[in-house]
């Protein structure tokens, strides 16, 4: 599909532009990932649960197909109904498959990245069905109609101001309330009716087990719950890689999942569906988009053993100063630009560079994902798929060149610190140096490290790579 | 070829080679203390408090002290507490949308997070569990777990066909940041330590 690619750059550079929003949103994410420190710190075992965690999860990868016929066959037995979706269209038809042949007309729905990924909501709008967002922060978005900016919460990036508006519109308060607690009781209180008349619930999935056929979903505000013991029909939309081995495991991945995620040891809720409630029905939809063929790529498997908690976005400088709106994507942040290529690679394709690979995403994942290093790999293979700027194609091209040559390296660095010192700002600072955008320029030196060594050293054996010059 | 046979096969021919990644055995790690000085302290951490008896005090007392407003809807899904409403006549989620106060017994609780289990065993109507306003959860001190790994041993995970542990009551902090207690389920959740009677009806364990 050719698509332009995402503009991250010019969207951060909007971001930033709005000083109390980045302000807030900077220092809110920041402190999500002290308090995932904290947690970190008060269990010794921390290293030992990420180890297992991973390990865990790279077994399920590559026993991926056995354990997804064990859940179908265990949660078949107990009543669910198990589907199979190969991507995201598949998955929203056989939504409206199950919601057509009940005549439900109205879904509520709690929060879950797969749907965002099947871009399931404007599919059944346009089949007749409303579907109300009861996460608040996912409702805020869907009032707002922006994609979630963040995989944990989702309104992260707007101010109460902001809440206030949006309701004010949709739900008529006060657009100049400032007390947040009014505004989620303003949620609550809107909320509660349309849960009570829903047709049908849906929520998503954290971890599905194959020893016993349950699924399990970790919310706080409990519209999940709600909408799936409410409703008489609650359909699950799961990906494929998120199902573990027994029921055992899930205590490694709960606790690694909300103190990872926001700090908090727990979430306030974990619940775990096997069956469904007296007179209820329930559905499972196991949905693939991408997965099996990414599972096949040798750099970027592991980025499947993901378990969502945000963590690498938290910690992330470049997230916190560019929003998850910028990414222009489902899933934004050092994960988003690992995944997001697998799903379009060159609308995707300048996200591997929204990053300094500092490595803080990798230290801070709980399932070990060397986030950092898949970044850098992708940058390699979107150059060899010429899936880069020609700008920084060139630039690259040239510094190639250089590097491959010490002779022209040393003679371009001879040259450079001359230019930084006799060129007008102008021929420095202009749209073909995005360096010199938001920084100035290192001062020239005298002498490079190269010509003192050569007047201080004379009698010094020449360093290997001299050889190359000759 | 369905979805599924196109899925599966894409996944046995494109998985790393299982012999390479081995299924560790399942942890037994964290701390092994089910006391329930170390569960009052994590339900603190997470909102939810604790209900104490005063010496002497009929658990009714004790809750009439916490909720002293009158005319409250309460319905009590165990022998120890009385309502005002009996879950017999809650028979949809519809009917339950007004209870103010839900009274259960937890199969059991997990010190390490403050968490108690609840079950269609013991709530009879899943959605009560969450349609009320408040919550108290009467929960048996021997039946604290210490932590994770050993509550998924609990047989009540291979037989619930809804099973929710919930910690403290419902919370959000998607405006600005601030958490707020009681977003869209319980506004708040107590747990008082009460014995299980073996010889009492109507709240067995599962």
């Amino acid at each position: 599909m050719k698509r332009k690619p995402v503009d991250h750059a010019a969207a951060a550079t909007a971001f930033i532009a709005d000083a109390p929003h980045l302000d807030f949103h900077d220092a809110r994410l920041w402190d999500m990932r002290q308090k995932r420190d904290a947690q970190m710190r008060l269990l010794p075992e921390w290293q030992d649960l990420r180890a297992r965690a991973s390990a865990i999860k790279e077994h399920v990868l590559a026993n991926l197909a056995d354990y997804l016929e064990q859940f179908e066959r265990n949660a078949r037995r107990n009543g669910i109904h198990v589907h199979w979706a190969a991507d995201g269209a598949e998955h929203n038809r056989i939504v409206a498959e199950i919601l057509d042949a009940r005549g439900a007309t109205t879904l509520i729905k709690s929060k879950s990245m797969v749907t965002e990924e099947c871009d399931l909501r404007p599919y059944l709008a346009a089949r007749g069905v409303t579907v109300t967002e009861t996460d608040l922060g996912e409702r805020i978005q869907q009032l707002d109609d922006q994609m979630p900016s963040h995989i944990v919460v989702p309104s992260v990036h707007k101010l109460t101001g902001d809440v206030a508006r949006i309701f004010a519109r949709a739900y008529g308060t006060d657009p100049d309330a400032d007390d947040p607690h009014q505004l989620a009781e303003a949620q609550r209180l809107a909320a509660r009716p349309v849960i009570l008349h829903a047709d049908a619930g849906m929520t998503g999935g954290n971890f599905f087990v194959a020893e016993t056929g349950t699924f399990v979903v970790c919310t706080n505000e409990g519209n999940a719950d709600l909408s799936a013991t409410v409703p008489r029909v609650h359909i699950a939309t799961i990906g494929i890689e998120r199902v573990v081995p027994r029921m055992a495991d899930l205590g490694v991945f709960i606790r690694l999942l909300s103190r990872s995620a926001l700090g908090s040891p727990i979430t306030q809720y974990t619940s775990h569906f096997r069956g469904p409630q007296d007179g209820g029905e329930m559905h499972v939809i196991l949905v693939d988009n991408g997965r099996s063929a990414r599972l096949g790529m040798a750099d970027f498997w592991t980025s499947l053993k993901c378990i969502r908690c945000g963590a690498c976005m938290n910690t992330c400088p470049v997230y916190r100063r560019s929003g998850g709106l910028s990414y222009g994507a489902v899933y934004s942040g050092p994960i988003g630009a690992i995944i997001d290529p697998t799903f379009n690679e060159r609308k995707y394709s300048t996200l591997p560079y929204a990053s300094t690979l500092n490595g803080s995403c990798t230290n801070v994942c709980p399932v070990k994902i060397n986030i950092h290093e898949q970044l850098f790999k992708w940058r390699q293979v979107l150059v060899d798929h010429h899936q880069m700027p020609f700008v920084k194609r060139e630039i690259m091209h040239m510094a190639g060149k250089l590097m491959g040559q010490p002779g022209l390296y040393r003679a371009a660095i001879a040259g450079a610190e001359s230019a930084l010192s006799t060129l007008p700002r102008f021929a420095l600072y202009n749209w073909l140096n995005p360096w010199g955008r938001n920084r100035e320029l290192p001062q020239p030196v005298k002498e490079t490290f190269h010509t003192w060594y050569r007047r201080n050293r004379p009698a010094a054996k020449p360093a290997p790579f001299d050889n190359a010059e000759t | 070829m369905s979805a599924r046979d196109t899925i599966l096969a894409t996944l046995r021919r494109n998985g790393p080679d299982p012999s390479a990644h081995p299924l560790p055995d399942p942890a037994r790690l964290g701390d092994a203390d089910a006391s329930p000085e170390r569960f009052a302290a994590s339900l603190a951490q997470m909102g939810g408090t604790l209900l104490d008896r005063q010496p002497g005090e009929t658990l009714d007392q004790a809750i009439a002290r916490r909720f002293p407003q009158p005319g409250l809807m309460i319905c009590s899904l165990v022998p120890e507490a009385t309502g005002t409403v009996r879950i017999e006549d809650l028979p949809t989620p519809r009917s339950a949308e007004p209870v103010d106060l839900t009274i259960v017994r937890a199969a059991f609780g997990i010190a390490e997070t403050g968490s108690i289990f609840l079950s269609e065993a013991q709530l009879r109507l899943n959605a009560l569990a969450h349609l009320t306003q408040h919550m108290v959860v009467l929960l048996d001190p021997t039946q604290i777990t210490a932590n994770m790994h050993t509550a998924y041993l609990r047989p009540e995970f291979h037989t619930a066909r809804y099973g929710v542990l919930m910690s403290g009551p419902s919370a959000t902090a998607d405006i600005q940041g601030v958490l707020i207690r009681g977003a869209q389920g319980v506004r708040s959740l107590a747990v008082c330590f009460v014995p299980q009677q073996e010889d009492r009806g109507g709240s067995a364990p599962t």
